[in-house]
């Protein structure tokens, strides 16, 4: 685990995590992998940052936690999107898309 | 017990142990041995703790875990200090609680309105002139008070509240009632006595009250000839029938004369007045008192007469302004032509009085008394409230070190802040929650001191809770604000020379002679002076008057009434029945001799008039009451010239005659006892008016109550009356031969209740009823004010004298004599008392001139009494004060200096 990584901005790991767990339930070790799988390992969130923020993202409800059994048999806590977490995430998903589309037309001009 | 936050916890452990498992199995599966897996998994983890901190304040529950180990620690700390604690809880329960009592009871008494719709419109009819008007009048039932100099009366003519009713067609609804008399009652067998209101037929619509059960009573039902109906007061009907509604329709014997029940009243309607006595409700013209007009000049249609009080509720749009000439002239035409008053009398001028709050006789006589005891109490209040003050500032001051440490471990202000608010919201809680059980408590001891009669509905006292939140309020402020004082404080404190300040040393706030504590002990005693002196003075007072030479023998005397004309006795049938009840009560076992008398004795109530010897100008205004000629050697055992009455006397053609008070004999003659000179009474003053040879004098004795000695008449019993008081000097306790008296009395006839039996100890007793409610409830706020301040002084000294363990360390070193120690420590005390009782001296001053003008007859300003009260508080002062001195004198200097 060599590769560069890059510090995330402040407010994006809120609607990463939103994202990840958008198709489907997941845990807090299972966020984390696939976060660094879809980023082609650019992105890794530190235990220290992805807990505190599932408690509060689930304390502001837009997620909410269950105990399950995880793929290897373990008893794991799965978090999934609440209907007001989507609607965060669609929302916050537009606002990023336009705010990096201004981003790159300043940075291309 | 787990709490949320717990199962937070665990939840999160287990979370992050996950975590660290997934991690492990990862570094495995890239080809690392196990134990070399678990390593490097907790190497790219981290710290846990660090993780679960941060989540930690993520948590749901996050606040309320706060707040949770605040109140731990707050706990904590008041335990260590139980006597601080406690000390504050009592003094704000006791402080908070009595007030609310008392303010609950002036709200009933002075303030609430009537419990029936719209009250505001309603007035209570009277007329006001000076003196009774006599040219119009030839006798009056109601009541009569003054208000200021002139004379305000309620009864009226019936004739007269006819006509007004028709003038204020509408614009008001006028109605008439009467006073709640007496009567013998009797259901399904059994008698008792009960108090009947007879009311017009538009009573209760005026009143706009509806009876749960049945009908109310209807204009129709207020005519000559209807059936006779009665309408049950909701207190009557739990008590006399057990709720039983089955006796809506069944027949009810009021003075021995049959009603139909007709209803029953909701509970909430306790009466014209609060702790009303009426127990039940019936028409004018079925009153008995009316109906069998038993002194023959009672009757509605006489416009002589006035018997009836009326109320007038006015329709919306009109007020008593307008209302007030229009009843005043349907008044004047009622009265007969002609007629010119008297000198020195007026005519009557009517007015309508604010009727809102029901009948004002509680609110007149206790208006004074409790506004008084209203203001002793705030007193209470505020030594509870500076005592809290002190005991929190001397906590806070002891606790600056901790405080200091706090800040510099890294507590934020706001974290300090909150768990002093925490500790203060303790106190406050743990107070709050004594304080309602004081009030409860106070609440119904103060009823009892009001209620008027034995076994009437009580007062209807309810705590009221807006009042309770105010009183605690004001409390709950001095205790935020006196239990923020170290957090405030702290903000300002520098942490660094906090820690170094040793425990022993002076700050430099404590050099300064007005330290907030110090003024507190002197405001502290300035009010418990006034409050001790007040206790003794009223403690005084009724001891005094209770043990005041009544004049006879008040062990062993039993009292009780009797009505057999209004239980089918009649005119033939009275004399002989007397004579085999006195007969009968007289063998019985335990009796020593029986007498019947007219008038109930220590009654304050009774029969009045005034006398003059014929041919004389000077009238003498005297207590009167027929008696049979057992009576006077029951009280007075021998008479002091002349000859008691014989039964000769008693018999109605026999020639009037008549045995006065000694006091009374002097006035007529200063030289020799009168017998055989004729008197009459002053009130007629024609020249065919009977007059009376005086045949006997009689020692003077306390005949109506104690506080006043009238001259006495006494008259032979009049054999036909309808009613009587029975007295009998019994051989034992009197109460113990209460019940086969009863039983006595049943053999005899069992149709005729005892009205009220008392001994003449409880007689007395209740004659002082307002002298002992003011004796009892000074006196413990006298204690309560004394214990106050003595544990404040306590707190403050012992706490001032741990501070200045140092000082004294280093004088004791010195050389100094533990005397000159205490001296040091008594100084202070000493001073702080003194300033104290110096500042209350003109409030008990101009406080006692107060009283004695407006609410009692008592020499106020004893020097003795004043010197008692200074006295004990001085003393107390001093102990409270000594206890920490003599502890700070055996301190051994060098323990105190090695504390540094």
């Amino acid at each position: 685990m060599a590769q560069e990584k890059s510090d995330l901005l402040q407010g994006t790991l809120d609607l990463l995590l939103l994202k990840t767990i958008a198709p489907g339930p997941l845990h807090g070790y299972g966020i984390a992998q696939r976060i660094l799988l879809t980023s082609q390992e650019v992105l890794q969130v530190q235990q220290g940052s992805l807990y505190p923020a599932l408690h509060r993202l689930e304390r502001k409800s837009l997620i909410t936690s269950k105990w399950k059994e995880s793929e290897n048999g373990r008893m794991a806590k799965f978090y999934s999107l609440t209907p007001t977490g989507r609607k965060q995430l669609n929302a916050e998903l537009d606002q990023w898309r336009r705010y990096t589309n201004a981003i790159s037309l300043v940075l291309e001009s | 017990m787990r709490f949320p936050w717990q199962n937070h916890e665990s939840d999160l452990q287990r979370e992050l142990a996950h975590h660290l498992a997934e991690l492990t199995d990862e570094f495995i599966r890239r080809g690392h041995s196990p134990q070399e897996a678990r390593i490097l998994a907790k190497k790219q983890f981290g710290g846990p703790e660090q993780i679960k901190e941060e989540c930690r304040d993520e948590s749901p529950w996050a606040w309320l875990q706060t707040i949770f180990q605040d109140l731990h620690f707050g706990l904590r700390q008041l335990k260590q200090t139980p006597i601080v604690t406690a000390a504050v809880v009592l003094s704000l329960a006791l402080g908070i609680g009595a007030n609310s009592a008392i303010v609950s009871l002036m709200n009933t008494i002075l303030w609430r309105t009537l419990p029936v719709p719209a009250p505001e419109q309603l007035s209570l009819i009277h007329w006001q002139a000076a003196g009774f008007p006599q040219h119009l009048a030839d006798g009056g039932a109601g009541s009569m008070f003054r208000d200021g100099v002139t004379r305000v009366a309620d009864f009226f003519p019936h004739t007269a509240i006819e006509s007004m009713k028709k003038a204020a067609a509408g614009r008001a609804s006028i109605s008439a009632y009467s006073f709640a008399l007496p009567s013998s009652v009797s259901f399904a067998g059994r008698p008792v006595i009960a108090f009947n209101r007879a009311v017009g037929g538009n009573f209760f619509s005026t009143l706009q009250v509806q009876p749960i059960l049945g009908r109310s009573i209807r204009e129709e039902d207020n005519t000559p000839t209807a059936p006779a109906v009665a309408l049950l007061s909701h207190y009557f009907y739990t008590k006399f029938f057990a709720s039983d509604p089955k006796v809506i329709g069944q027949i009810l014997r009021i003075d021995n004369r049959p009603y139909e029940i007709i209803g029953v009243l909701p509970a909430s309607f306790y009466g014209l007045i609060p702790g009303d006595s009426t127990d039940l409700y019936s028409p004018l013209w079925k009153s008995s008192e009316f109906a069998q007009s038993r002194n023959g000049n009672i009757d509605f249609n006489n416009p002589r007469s006035w018997v009836v009080q009326a109320l007038a509720r006015t329709n919306p749009g009109n007020t008593t302004d307008t209302l007030q000439p229009l009843l005043g002239a349907a008044f004047a035409q009622s009265w007969q032509k002609n007629r010119e008053p008297k000198p020195g009398e007026t005519n009557p001028i009517l007015r309508l009085d604010d009727g809102r709050r029901g009948l004002g006789d509680l609110s007149r006589d206790f208006r004074s008394p409790l506004l008084v005891l209203g203001a002793l109490l705030v007193m209470v209040l505020l030594i509870a409230c500076a005592n809290t003050a002190n005991l929190l500032l001397a906590r806070a001051t002891a606790r600056s070190k901790e405080v200091a440490l706090r800040l510099s471990l890294g507590c934020t202000q706001s974290r300090l802040l909150r768990q002093f608010l925490t500790e203060s919201a303790i106190l406050a809680t743990l107070s709050a929650l004594a304080s309602i059980v004081v009030a409860y408590a106070t609440a119904k001891g103060l009823a009892q001191f009001i209620s008027n009669r034995d076994n009437s509905a009580p007062l209807p006292l309810t705590i009221d809770l807006p009042m309770l939140a105010s009183v605690a309020l004001i409390s709950m402020l001095t205790l935020f604000l006196f239990g923020l004082f170290p957090a405030w404080r702290a903000s300002r404190v520098d942490t660094n020379s906090a820690l170094k300040e040793g425990s022993g040393s002076l700050g430099s706030a404590a050099r300064r002679w007005w330290t907030p504590g110090r003024l507190l002990i002197v405001g502290q005693m300035g009010f418990a002076i006034i409050l001790v002196a007040a206790a003794v003075l009223f403690t005084e007072n009724l001891r005094n008057l209770s043990s005041q030479d009544t004049g006879f023998d008040r062990g062993n005397i039993l009292v009780f009434g009797l009505r057999p004309g209004t239980s089918g006795y009649n005119k033939d049938t009275l004399p002989p029945f007397y004579d085999k009840l006195e007969r009968t009560l007289a063998s019985a076992p335990g009796v020593e001799s029986a007498s019947l008398a007219t008038i109930r004795p220590m009654n304050q109530g009774g029969w009045w008039g005034n006398i003059q010897e014929v041919g004389k100008d000077k009238k003498f205004d005297v207590a009167i009451n027929a008696i049979t000629p057992t009576y006077l050697p029951i009280f007075a055992g021998k008479l002091k010239a002349g000859r008691n009455f014989t039964a000769a006397d008693m018999a109605p053609k026999a020639p009037k005659v008549a045995i006065i008070s000694e006091d009374l004999a002097r006035q007529l003659d200063p030289n020799t006892f009168p017998i055989g000179r004729k008197i009459r009474h002053g009130d007629d003053p024609s020249p065919k008016a009977e007059s009376m040879e005086i045949i006997g004098v009689a020692p003077a004795f306390a005949f109506n109550s104690m506080k006043e000695r009238p001259h006495l008449l006494w008259l032979p019993f009049e054999t036909q009356k309808e009613e009587a008081t029975v007295v009998l000097r019994t051989k034992a306790n009197p109460s113990a031969l209460l019940p086969s008296i009863r039983e006595i009395m049943r053999q005899l006839d069992p149709n005729l209740p005892l009205a009220d039996p008392f001994t003449m100890e409880e007689l007395v007793a209740r004659n002082l009823q307002r002298e002992r409610m003011f004796a009892t409830l000074c006196g413990s706020f006298g204690i309560l004010a004394l214990l106050l301040s003595v544990i404040g002084l306590y707190g403050v000294m012992s706490y001032n004298a741990s501070r200045r363990r140092n000082e004294i360390g280093v004088r004791l070193a010195l050389g100094a004599v533990p005397r000159n120690v205490i001296w040091m420590v008594l100084k202070e005390a000493i001073g702080l008392t003194t300033l104290g009782l110096i500042l209350g001296a003109p409030a008990i001053y101009y406080g006692s001139k107060f009283l004695e003008k407006e609410l009692f007859e008592l020499k106020p300003l004893n020097p003795i009494l004043i010197g008692i009260s200074l006295l004990l508080l001085a003393s107390s002062a001093t102990i409270a004060a000594w206890l920490p001195a003599r502890r700070a004198a055996a301190l051994d200097p060098a323990t105190a200096l090695r504390q540094e």
